[in-house]
């Protein structure tokens, strides 16, 4: 991989990027996996803190379709059927849709940027695939990602890391990740919109990133059939786009039910959710005072105060609360998400399918456990660890310490949010005493990522814990299923003194909202994006 | 892979399988390949490889035995059947796990269909594999309601408690018999739970376990559901072809509490809960063909004593425990367990200590194995599989079943004790055959006999007819087809004589229009014609006669001689054997009298001699 980057930074400096001064990278200590909360102060206190008014956004890259090949943001292009979007009526017809790598195509190969899946063709399309076909959509592009899913930045792929379309001093930024393909796909216009998975914040990360939606419905809406597990009790289909109009319209074409995801909400329950005729006009809006921490980066924070002032001046309503579990939630979630992916990825033995190791993989001299070579030689680094994180978390010595102990913060998680929403939770026991004074909020607004993307550098020099600290606000939406939505808000007037026209001029701000509650949430990101 | 080798694996790898350091070629871990390859193997092996022991034969044999100590011991001992003093201060203590595969139409978690069962050839390999069993990337498993019914049948048979909510568990470990890497099981949350199983003498428990009581009562401590593993077979020297037919086939563990104390009921529970699971129609495939495997927890403690305090399953106060995987026969279990138990007195009363480990058996050996210890034991790391929703079981459905519920095989065999007249011994060997086909071949005949030489006159009359024309029938369908059977070395499913047939064969029999000799004649010339091609019940004239040509043809009606000619035909068979006569006249050889008869049989014209009246007769010559 390494050699992969330098030739990027080679192609990069060569396309006339502005240079660079220095000055960026992070002074992170390092820090054990127990300590979150101080681990959240650090990244908060290296954050960046330009003082530079710059005003171009995103767009002057979409014209380069060279460029956007260096950033690598594609693994397989899509090969278009005219005969099959010939379908003029359909509501996608003729619009371009990249898929992340992930989520398998017949017609492509599906590698989930993977060595252990090098060359895999799968004899099926997944249910989302197909609903995009159906509705007369081009799957034009198979998109770069964190090897199965995990990652914050897009750099842990086989195919090579994603970059960003921005930049600073010459080093591009992180794209965010996983769905870091889908993403710069979306932001620099080779596609119309793009479907992501979001296990821990991997749709709305890598929006917030490039500044473009991201929206991660509730768990159980959109069909996991043909998506690759990484951990499936939070895995969730996501979509990329430019608008949340754009959001909200690929969004109706995929939403339906499927029987051959055990995890899809029924009819019955779809009936249940949400409320009739949500109304985004007069929003109770939750602000939770554990998301409002001192150490927010300051162009994240003014962004955000901006945000609520200008939302209540339009006569909506603030209320603060508290999610006091939010902080030992990602820890929750590196024991869940790695557990899960340790027994999801035990299918990867390079017998039936994918990338197997030449000779025997059993070497008794070597005194190896069966599939350990191939296993070893097709799973990056990141992945591996994951795997052994997991594994250790479900051994039996470990399991009451780790993952019975992370299940229940996850149910605590869930608690929280119950506790601060009008709405009830539409799948649980409806409570004896209705709770929250003041009847609660609709939605929660929250920055989506505390600071704005660093660059590939600083995320080179993170240790692996530091880098999973960028989806402290992202992963509580996750473990309690809730719908989550990460939209760009203009960076403006001295907020942005300091940052370089390369920069991202957008921060993804992120709302949250009651289980099922999917349509207010996006008729609220409407009234953000305003 | 052809699909020949399917169903029976070739010669060398069944004996391949005996011997687990064979690994070497292709070697693994060794804790890994010790469980999985060692044991697995053995259920793959080709029927004919398995020692199928009927029970008819299992009794006698046991029968013999018993006489043999009964023989060698002296009257002294007699009470005391067991052998080895030992076992004075000893006591044996065993729980079994049964593994058995569902009688269900397709895959626990896949639509893709079940394996059918005897008789088929298995299909070709890797033929009956949907996406999700061949583990590919993006599949979720999909649970099949049917596969809950053979499963709750079972449940209910065995008395256990249906729980409402149970959850499915992921069990993990790597093998290439196991495509996702893990198996779908219920380890937290079975959805059985608290059974019981009673057993008596005839179902081979010893007297000494009885204890003067009628019966014992085995509890059940739960049944789970869970995934089959693919079929693997050693080509050459290091080379496995995987077949993933058998995958994700549907399979219950039944696990029974360590309320055993003897090897003989051991096997007794097993070959039970194989009968009751057949009986309701859980499971279609027994021990014989691979489609049961048990295994063993076995630990000894003195008597009067609590061992060393351990406990399993709830029941404390034990010795340490080792586990015997994958028996797969009767004799299996009960060998195991003898050797078990031996071992682990011998280690004991020199002043070992008894390690808890996994052994081995193979059949024929006289010590099991170990396989590995402890430290070699593999890490499950189960978890709760979040695709499948919790598995939820209404109490309406459970209600229904019971209510549907087929006899059990306790209450077949009463039945045909108490209704039919039969010994319990022939109850039992009846039903306990050709999956039941043979029973209600029975009971057909027997009904359809009844019919028509039934008097109905009164309630008591009808009961003793009903149980002679039982009696009649029982030992025609046992011993006179089977007999036909065993010579022919045909299976029941080619039995080709119909009820109605041998209802025919009966009624002439029964009204004495031929002689039993004669009725044998018919039914073995029935059983070797082609069956007729219009089916089963109503043969085709031309192609199949019926009994009464038969009978006409073979000049076989009874033509009864006349007191005259009895009398004729005595005294010449007397005259020509003097030395006979003399024997039952002069030193009372009464026995004798029935060689005559035999005679008058043999030298009467077919079809004409009724031994009855023929032993009538020689006996008042004899006394004149």
């Amino acid at each position: 991989m390494a050699i992969v980057l330098e030739i990027f930074f080679v192609s990069l400096s060569r396309s006339d990027l502005p240079g660079h001064s220095g000055g960026r990278d992070r002074d992170l200590t390092s820090a054990s996996a127990q300590h979150f909360i101080s681990k959240v102060k650090n990244v908060m206190l290296s954050a960046r803190f330009c003082w530079r008014n710059a005003s171009r956004s995103c767009q002057v890259y979409r014209k380069s379709h060279s460029i956007s090949q260096q950033l690598n943001a594609i693994v397989h292009n899509g090969r278009p059927d005219p005969g099959k979007s010939a379908d003029a009526s359909g509501f996608l017809s003729g619009k371009t849709v990249a898929v992340k790598d992930n989520i398998v195509t017949k017609d492509l190969p599906t590698t989930a940027a993977s060595k252990i899946l090098t060359d895999y063709i799968p004899p099926f399309d997944a249910t989302v695939v197909k609903l995009l076909q159906q509705h007369g959509a081009i799957i034009s592009a198979k998109t770069n990602l964190d090897e199965f899913g995990m990652g914050s930045h897009s750099q842990h792929s086989h195919a090579g890391a994603v970059l960003s379309p921005f930049s600073k001093n010459g080093v591009p930024l992180s794209p965010g990740g996983s769905s870091g393909g889908s993403a710069v796909s979306v932001a620099t216009g080779q596609c119309w919109a793009a479907l992501g998975t979001d296990t821990g914040g991997s749709v709305r990360l890598p929006a917030a990133y490039t500044g473009i939606v991201g929206f991660k419905p509730s768990y159980g809406l959109l069909s996991r059939w043909g998506v690759i597990q990484y951990a499936n009790s939070l895995d969730t289909v996501g979509i990329l786009a430019r608008s949340v109009a754009d959001t909200k319209h690929l969004y109706g074409c995929i939403n339906a039910y499927d029987q051959q995801d055990p995890t899809s909400l029924s009819a019955t329950v779809r009936e249940r959710l949400g409320r009739k005729g949500a109304d985004a006009k007069r929003l109770r809006i939750g602000v939770p005072l554990e998301y409002n921490i001192d150490e927010l980066s300051p162009v994240v924070r003014a962004t955000y105060l901006r945000t609520l002032n200008a939302l209540q001046n339009a006569g909506h309503t603030l209320q603060p609360v508290s999610l006091p579990t939010t902080q030992p939630a990602l820890s929750a979630y590196y024991v869940l998400a790695p557990a899960e992916a340790s027994s999801n990825l035990a299918k990867y033995d390079g017998i039936r399918y994918g990338y197997r190791t030449p000779g025997s993989d059993a070497s008794a001299k070597n005194n190896l456990p069966l599939y350990a070579s191939t296993r070893g030689e097709g799973f990056g680094e990141e992945v591996q660890r994951r795997i052994l994180l997991g594994a250790y978390t479900l051994s039996s010595e470990a399991i009451d310490n780790y993952f019975i102990q992370a299940q229940k913060v996850r149910r605590l998680v869930q608690r929280d949010f119950d506790s601060v929403f009008a709405q009830q939770h539409p799948l649980l026991e409806r409570q004896a005493e209705i709770p929250s004074d003041e009847g609660g909020v609709d939605v929660l607004l929250t920055p989506t990522a505390p600071t704005l993307p660093p660059t590939i550098k600083e995320v080179k020099q993170q240790s692996p814990v530091e880098s999973y600290m960028n989806d402290v606000f992202t992963v509580p939406a996750s473990l309690a299923g809730l719908p989550a939505i990460s939209v760009p808000v203009r960076i403006i007037g001295r907020e942005g003194d300091g940052l370089e026209e390369t920069d991202v001029h957008d921060v993804g701000m992120q709302l949250i909202g009651q289980f099922g509650d999917d349509e207010l949430v996006l008729q609220a990101a409407e009234v953000v994006v305003q | 892979m052809h699909s020949s080798t399917l169903r029976t694996a070739p010669v060398h790898l069944t004996r391949a399988l005996q011997h687990p350091s064979f690994t070497t070629a292709h070697s693994l871990r060794p804790c890994v390949v010790a469980k999985w390859l060692q044991s697995r193997r053995l259920t793959t092996a080709s029927p004919r490889t398995q020692e199928v022991i009927p029970l008819r034969k299992h009794l006698k044999d046991e029968a013999k035995r018993k006489k043999a100590e009964v023989k060698r011991d002296g009257d002294v001992t007699s009470k005391k059947q067991t052998l080895d003093p030992r076992l004075d201060k000893w006591e044996l203590t065993v729980g079994i796990e049964i593994h058995a595969e569902l009688n269900t139409a397709c895959k626990l978690f896949s639509s893709a269909p079940a394996e059918v069962s005897v008789g088929d050839d298995g299909g070709s390999a890797n033929s009956r594999v949907a996406d999700f069993d061949a583990a590919l990337p993006g599949t979720q498993p999909q649970f099949q309601i049917a596969t809950l019914l053979p499963a709750l049948r079972a449940a209910i048979a065995l008395e256990c408690e249906v729980q409402r909510k149970s959850g499915w568990d992921r069990k993990h470990y790597f093998h290439w018999d196991q495509p996702n890497g893990y198996q779908i099981t219920q380890y937290y949350q079975p959805f059985a739970k608290d059974g019981s199983l009673t057993l008596g003498a005839f179902d081979g428990v010893p007297a000494e376990d009885l204890n003067g009581a009628e019966s014992i009562t085995i509890g059940i401590k739960q049944i789970q559901m869970e995934q089959d593993t693919a079929k693997t077979m050693n080509v050459g020297s290091s080379t496995y072809h995987v077949d993933l037919n058998r995958a994700g086939m549907p399979l219950i563990e039944v696990i029974t509490l360590p309320h055993i104390h003897s090897p003989q009921t051991a096997a007794a529970v097993v070959r039970k809960i194989q009968a009751v699971l057949k009986g309701v129609d859980a499971c279609v495939t027994g021990m014989e063909l691979g489609g049961l495997r048990a295994d063993v927890n076995v630990s000894v403690r003195q008597r009067g004593t609590s061992g060393i305090g351990s406990s399993y399953s709830g029941v404390g106060g034990l010795g340490q425990r080792t586990e015997i995987k994958n028996l797969s026969s009767f004799k299996a279990v009960e060998d195991a367990i003898v050797a078990e138990r031996d071992r682990q007195i011998t280690v004991l009363e020199a002043g070992g200590v008894i390690e808890g480990e996994t052994r081995g058996w193979t059949l024929g050996a006289t010590e099991t194995t170990r396989l590995r210890g402890k430290e070699g034991e593999v890490d499950y790391r189960y978890m709760p599989d979040a695709d499948l929703p919790p598995l939820v079981i209404g109490s309406d459905l459970v209600q229904h079943l019971k209510t549907t519920m087929p006899m059990l095989p306790d209450a077949v065999e009463r039945d045909l004790e108490e209704w039919h007249g039969l010994s319990r011994k022939d109850a039992k060997t009846l039903n306990e055959q050709d999956n039941g086909d043979r029973v209600e071949f029975f009971e057909r005949t027997a009904s359809f006999l009844l019919a028509e030489v039934g008097t109905f006159k009164s309630e008591v009359a009808t009961t003793k007819e009903r149980r002679k024309t039982g009696k009649l029938v029982g030992n025609w369908v046992l011993h006179e087809l089977g007999g036909l059977l065993a010579t022919h070395q045909r299976s029941w499913d080619d039995v080709r004589v119909t009820a109605d047939e041998l209802k025919d064969v009966l009624v002439c029999l029964h009204k004495n229009e031929i002689t039993a000799r004669a009725a044998k004649q018919i039914l073995a010339e029935l059983f070797q014609r082609q069956p007729a091609p219009d089916g089963p019940y109503w043969p085709s004239m031309d192609t199949r006669p019926s009994v009464e040509q038969l009978v006409d043809a073979g000049n076989l009606r009874l033509r009864p001689l006349s007191e005259d000619e009895y009398e004729k035909l005595a005294m010449q068979i007397m005259d020509a054997n003097p030395d006979m006569v003399k024997a039952v006249r002069e030193k009372g050889q009464k026995g004798k009298v029935m060689w005559f008869v035999g005679q008058m049989v043999r030298q009467g014209e077919e079809g004409t001699v009724e031994p009855e009246k023929a032993k009538v007769v020689i006996e008042r010559l004899m006394g004149g």
